[in-house]
């Protein structure tokens, strides 16, 4: 287990209703941007705990489906409930934007930037308390930036980057952490520290949802995976009922290989012509370590 | 005493240096904001408008500052408006809407020609025709802004560096762009007696950017602005009285030739690695090219 917000009254209490257990749910639910409409009567329930990831070509609407879920885009028709701890009038979110949507040059540095997740809690004043500075301090410390906190966000490895935004995210102890794209543009091992970081967090009990395109390094472990095609939801379930030719080729529009052995299983996502399944076999398929075991 | 105390044995010379002082950190601080979001155009297109509204609030024999705060808020909610049709855009918005209310004057005052040399002061600023009245505007703009600023630090940081984000995180972005957006009004009416609807906009644009020149940390660009705007402000009228220029442009003049030496430091740390200032000269272009 890690504590990562030692200032949180403690974990949450077990919801006593198991209908209680859901933390957001859309139902029939149409967003968009300005008058167009991206995605279309999205039925999607979040449950505390769950660990969540969202695949699906570019442009075909996974970003949005975050953004829905925070409040960030319009709603066109549908409902959303969320379902805030007892005593809050909304859930806290944590939100961890796409590397392209963030303005890497404005002047904040890492312990400014991550301040700004707890922007509530530290009151009218401009200047962090030493509470502030503690916990900022140990979550940095935790996340491995610590030495880091003067320097200006640009100035980071893509790896460092990710972990200040994950950082702002947590400092907020959220509900629920929704990460666009976490794993694009950092090295395999950078990947796997952070893949390796969302399990740690989410078997102490952080609800996560992300998007991400690498269906092989990181989808496939994930405990479920919403398949999201031409903004709507093609498929939504645990990875080895989801990741089927069936399925990839109505979310992708192209056809794609799927290799099984035992557990493991390998999506081929550029299929030659005339490739057989039989010769495609790689044997060392799904040899790695899963990155979310701990 | 004479020679270089000479200037201060005047009250409307002290009250004018205390004006440009107060106007100069006032336009610097409020300005750190409007360049980090890219709304420079609007400050300038503010500031034209409101000169447009002086004039009508003249030529009707209203209270300039009754005018221009009605005018301005008026103008406001115009660009809104239009800048909410996708087909027309922030920028064109406020283009269109500020010049003609900027020509609106214009051809009032030229329909009214012996106006003119009362429009001057609009125009370019009049730092030495201040009266205490205009100081104590002045020191009441300067209040509201200090109390919006540092009672919403963290959530105005928020909103600037990303308002989308900062709405998930609960700041109430709506009601802190609109805050910002009359603090933002009230400074440009607040110094279009000391600089004029055509300097306002440097004054709200060079200070911060030097700044961000000199520093990657937002509180400390905040400071450096404050200071840069402020003694431009102070020295800047200090030397109109001995050159004999306008007290506006020779503040203006000061604050750029802060920024060149800002820039020109930057350059010649940047040969040296490791040092930063290449990737903030790199910063500055992102910020104010976009
Ligand atoms: N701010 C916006 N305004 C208008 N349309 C938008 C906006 N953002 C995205 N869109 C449109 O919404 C659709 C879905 O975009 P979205 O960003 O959700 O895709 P994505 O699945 O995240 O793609 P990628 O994998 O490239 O990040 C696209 O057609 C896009 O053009
Ligand atoms: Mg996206």
């Amino acid at each position: 287990m890690v504590e990562l917000a030692p200032s949180a009254p403690g974990h949450r209490p077990p919801p006593a209703d198991p209908a209680d257990q859901a933390l957001v749910e859309l139902r029939r639910y149409t967003t968009g941007y300005e008058r167009t409409a991206v995605l279309h009567d999205i039925d999607f329930t979040l449950r505390r705990g769950e660990f969540a990831g969202i695949v699906g070509p570019s442009g075909s609407g996974k970003t949005t489906l975050l953004r829905a879920i925070a409040g960030q885009t319009r709603r066109f028709a549908g409902t959303v409930e969320t379902h805030p701890r007892a005593g809050e009038r909304a859930l806290r979110l944590g939100y961890v934007p796409q590397v392209d949507a963030i303005n890497w040059n404005f002047p904040l540095t890492v312990g400014q930037a991550v301040l700004l997740g707890r922007w509530r809690e530290m009151g009218w004043r401009p200047w962090p308390r030493r509470h502030d500075r503690e916990l900022l301090g140990h979550i940095l410390e935790r996340l491995g930036i610590g030495h880091l906190a003067n320097r200006q966000i640009r100035a980071l490895s893509g790896g460092q980057q990710q972990r200040t935004f994950l950082a702002r995210a947590l400092i907020g102890d959220p509900d629920l952490l929704l990460l666009d794209e976490p794993t694009s543009g950092v090295d395999i091992k950078t990947r796997h520290e952070i893949m390796h970081l969302l399990g740690e967090l989410n078997r102490a009990g952080t609800t996560i949802l992300m998007t991400t395109h690498d269906l092989n390094a990181v989808a496939t472990h994930l405990p479920r995976l919403v398949c999201v095609g031409e903004g709507a939801l093609v498929a939504d379930g645990a990875p080895e009922d989801v990741l089927t030719p069936e399925v990839l080729q109505r979310t992708y529009g192209a056809e794609m290989l799927v290799l099984r052995r035992g557990d493991a299983i390998y999506v081929v996502e550029h299929l030659d012509e005339g490739m057989s399944e039989a010769e495609s076999i790689p044997d060392e398929v799904g040899a790695g370590a899963s990155p979310l075991g701990g | 005493m004479g020679g270089l105390a000479e200037p201060f044995q005047f009250e409307f010379f002290v009250r004018g240096m205390v004006a440009a002082t107060l106007v100069g950190v006032l336009c610097a601080s409020v300005g750190v904001y409007v360049v980090l979001r890219s709304l420079a155009y609007i400050g300038h297109g503010l500031a034209h408008s409101i000169f447009g509204g002086a004039v009508v609030s003249f030529v009707s024999g209203i209270s300039f500052y009754i005018g221009a705060t009605l005018w301005g808020v008026f103008t406001v909610l115009l660009i809104n408006g239009a800048a909410r049709r996708r087909q027309i855009g922030g920028d064109a918005a406020v283009g269109i809407i500020t010049t003609c209310a900027f020509a609106l004057g214009v051809a009032l005052i030229s329909r009214h020609g012996r106006f003119t040399r009362d429009f001057d002061a609009a125009l370019f600023g009049e730092i030495l025709g201040i009266t205490s009245g205009d100081l104590y505007v002045i020191a009441g703009v300067m209040a509201l802004a200090a109390v919006v600023i540092f009672t919403w630090w963290k959530p105005l940081l928020f909103t600037t560096f990303d308002s989308d984000v900062a709405s998930t995180y609960g700041v109430p972005v709506a009601w802190v762009e609109a805050l910002f957006s009359l603090v933002l009004a009230a400074t440009v009416i607040a110094s279009l007696q000391v600089l004029g609807a055509t300097l306002i906009a440097a004054a709200l644009v060079i200070p911060p950017v030097t700044a961000r020149l000199l520093t990657d940390s937002f509180t400390r660009m905040f400071a450096l602005a404050a200071a840069v705007g402020g003694v431009s402000g102070l020295v800047g009228v200090y030397i109109s009285w001995f050159v004999d220029v306008s007290s506006g442009a020779t503040v203006v003049l000061l604050q750029g030739a802060l920024f060149v030496v800002a820039l020109g430091w930057t350059v010649v740390r940047s040969r040296w690695p490791g040092t930063g200032g290449g990737e903030r000269l790199a910063a500055i272009e992102g910020a104010t090219l976009d």
